[in-house]
């Protein structure tokens, strides 16, 4: 596999694993406060607040997979090395 | 005002602080497509997490009586919305060459510091506290 194909690869899987884990991590989250509201009406303020914090938190985690997979693919670093080593063979 | 609502508030404010400043630092000492990323990253995540934002306040205060499974859905929904969109933004910028990839990650920690922050201020006044 040379390093192009293995770059794109790489950034896909990155992503899928990351939104796949944010996904479920975000739903539990969730899952736990609805039920707890749903106990507890009382203390909404300040599920939703405590939720608020951990979902942004979660999601800057899927931001940055997604970065990362898009330098893999349009910005590597060593691309244009990699590029001249192929292009002299 | 209690503790939940004051780390939202300061959390809510700090984003803002952080996107000026670092955008104003970022056009003074770095390059154009380093501020760029700095300016076009802290803007994303802000807006993101208002709308993030938004979103819960929306569907917890209508929570009672409804089942979990449909404030899950509407909230993963928004959620994936709110992601693919970031997905394209942060695409076009890559693609284009209009951002430093550094300088992006650089703007999109912005609310990640925030959080850091209010929680490291909250728990020094609770050790503060504790030790008077």
């Amino acid at each position: 596999m040379d390093f192009f194909t293995a770059c794109v690869w790489a950034a896909g899987v990155a992503i899928g694993i990351a939104a796949f884990g944010c996904g479920i991590g975000q739903g539990m989250g969730v899952n736990g406060a609805v039920q707890g509201i749903a106990r507890n009406p009382e203390s909404s303020g300040k599920v939703t607040v405590t939720l608020l914090i951990g979902l942004a938190m979660i999601e800057s985690l899927c931001i940055y997979a997604l970065v990362v997979a898009l330098i893999l693919i349009y910005a590597h670093p060593q691309a244009a090395e990699f590029a001249k080593i192929v292009a002299g063979h | 005002m209690d503790i939940h609502q004051r780390i939202i508030k300061f959390v809510t404010t700090s984003n803002w602080f952080l996107f000026v400043v670092g955008t104003l630092l970022g056009f003074i000492n770095t390059p154009m497509p380093f501020a760029m990323g700095i300016l076009t990253g802290s803007l994303l995540v802000t807006l993101n997490f208002h709308l993030l934002r938004h979103t819960l306040y929306k569907a917890m205060a209508t929570a009672s009586g409804k089942p979990a499974r449909s404030i899950l859905g509407v909230v993963l929904i928004k959620y994936y919305i709110r992601f693919a969109i970031s997905g394209i933004v942060i695409f076009a910028l890559i693609k284009g060459n209009i951002v430093d990839p550094l300088g992006l990650i650089m703007g999109l920690s912005v609310v990640v510091v925030s959080i850091m922050a209010a929680t490291t201020l909250e728990l020094t006044r609770l050790i503060f506290k504790e030790a008077v």
